[in-house]
């Protein structure tokens, strides 16, 4: 009696479960797909922007909790940022709509290679190890590698780092360059900057080195917090594609070239970091090479 | 596949090495504190049995990661200079704590109510009657349950890793190894084998215990 009721309920709650899935799985397909406008460009069905346009988005891997780069406005929800508005650049001369999704530092190269994404934009520093596994595009933001310490710590400079615990994230150029800039430093490598920065307001960490913005973005959410030492590095910021696929990557620059042209990229600049930081900046003008050949 | 191990097996036994420090000393806070929280549940005062009840709903009823930031990332905002270490042992401790509160509840409720008279009519005090007839049954009932809550305790262990604490455990060397060589495939195929070293050998040593121990009814 007992057994055939829960076997009852059991299917139910399965059959519940099965059609939830299958609500999810058909959500978000079919009727909202955006027709490209007329001005745009329509490009062979057998090149990676044909079926982008055939799927009518283009899946782009962002950080979402690297302000101001690419994070969750905390009011609206949204995933904004100066990746993002390049993104959505790169949408729009696709006529498709851009589908966020978050790649951290450390499975962002693995969402490219298996197809999850079809662009990275997450503050991806072009170096040969990676341009050994990516494509890279040209670079569409130079970063600085520098150190961001509390008020009144001790720490001055990459020499000073000796025998202090140094945040950085698991899988980002910053792993290789203190073990080289500062062999003596105690290395924490975590997921994302935001638990860095949660590490070194709790104390946990003395010091977190990682590009000069994404430090800037930390000192808008607390103002207590300094920049220390000279530049450890330059980072060249490139977009990643899947390795080889020449077209896409002829199309991505481009874009980005016409981006940087017309006033798009100084209108995010001023937005995403010029109204904090009070500095002005020219676009990159190197190429993907010239970046690879400046890191080695 | 051998190339990454053999190229990276310093990392990868040092990650073994600390997962297994981890789970042991994560083992003993657990067992120490499951059998205060198991005798507490079957403790005649019913404020005590209480406080054992309300000790592992909260225990079991909180996700590990949750526990691991409150015990890092609170309890340092808290003033308390905490280190990763201690929070992934506390964290993992107390979480499974709950888990063997439990199993060692259902073992002492198969020791028969009569021993227990019999204790007691004798003139043992029942903490006495716990400590010297009931609780080593209970432990002798549950070997088979203590080893499974064992085995889920090391892969528990992985979230210590994975979590702010950023303990460099198995999974974590095993991602910097990723993160330096982008063999994905590879380097998780290497961690999941060192995890089966050590659930395999928790299960044999388990099944030594239960031949040799267990009470068979």
């Amino acid at each position: 009696m007992h057994t055939s009721r829960w076997r009852w309920l059991l299917t139910a709650a399965l059959a519940a479960i099965a059609l939830g899935l299958m609500a999810v799985g058909c959500g978000g397909g079919g009727d909202d797909e955006a027709e490209p406008a007329a001005d745009v460009k329509q490009f062979p069905p057998d090149t990676t922007m044909g079926r982008i346009q055939e799927e009518g988005e283009i899946a782009i891997g962002v950080k979402y909790d690297v302000p101001p780069f690419g994070f969750r406005n905390p009011t609206s929800g949204d995933i904004e940022g100066f990746d993002i508005d390049f993104g959505q650049a790169v949408a729009d001369a696709l006529g498709v709509e851009p589908r966020f999704t978050e790649a951290i530092s450390d499975n962002r190269i693995p969402f490219i290679q298996d197809g999850t994404v079809d662009l990275v934009l997450s503050t991806m520093t072009i170096n040969p190890e990676r341009a050994e596994e990516i494509g890279f595009t040209d670079p569409y933001f130079i970063a600085r590698g520098r150190i961001l310490v509390p008020e009144g710590s001790e720490i001055t400079d990459v020499q000073t780092l000796a025998g202090k615990r140094v945040c950085t994230a698991l899988g980002s150029t910053y792993e290789d360059t203190l073990r080289e800039q500062a062999p003596d430093a105690e290395l924490r490598l975590v997921d994302t900057y935001s638990e860095c920065l949660e590490l070194l307001q709790n104390g946990a960490v003395d010091a977190i080195s990682t590009d000069d913005v994404i430090l800037t973005g930390m000192i808008i959410q607390d103002d207590s917090l300094r920049l220390v030492g000279d530049d450890l590095t330059i980072e060249p910021y490139g977009g990643g594609f899947a390795k080889g696929d020449e077209q896409f990557s002829q199309f991505l620059n481009g874009v980005l070239e016409d981006y940087k042209g017309d006033g798009r990229w100084a209108a995010a600049y001023q937005e995403w970091l010029g109204q904090f930081t009070g500095e002005k900046q020219e676009p990159p003008t190197e190429t993907v090479e010239d970046a690879l050949a400046g890191a080695s | 596949m051998l190339d990454l191990l053999t190229d990276n097996l310093d990392a990868f036994v040092s990650g073994l090495w600390v997962t297994t420090r981890l789970v042991g000393a994560s083992f003993v806070v657990a067992l120490v504190l499951g059998t205060v929280v198991a005798a507490l549940r079957v403790s005649p005062s019913v404020a005590l049995a209480r406080l054992g009840g309300v000790y592992v709903e909260i225990f079991r009823n909180i996700p590990l990661l949750v526990l691991l930031f409150i015990a890092f990332a609170g309890v340092r905002r808290g003033g308390i200079d905490i280190t990763a270490w201690t929070a992934g042992i506390l964290s993992l401790g107390v979480y499974t704590s709950a888990y063997v509160a439990e199993a060692l509840r259902s073992g002492v409720a198969a020791v028969s109510r009569g021993q227990v008279e019999a204790s007691l009519s004798l003139g043992f005090t029942f903490a006495q009657t716990l400590r010297r007839v009931v609780l080593p049954q209970a432990f002798q009932t549950v070997i088979q349950p203590l080893g499974s809550i064992t085995i889920a305790m090391v892969k528990n262990s992985a979230i210590v890793g994975a979590s702010l604490l950023a303990l460099p455990d198995l999974l974590k060397e095993a991602r910097i190894i990723n993160s330096n060589t982008f063999q994905t495939t590879e380097s998780f195929f290497w961690a999941a084998v060192g995890y089966l070293l050590l659930t395999v050998t928790i299960t044999i040593v388990f099944r030594v215990l239960e031949a040799r121990y267990a009470v068979r009814r």
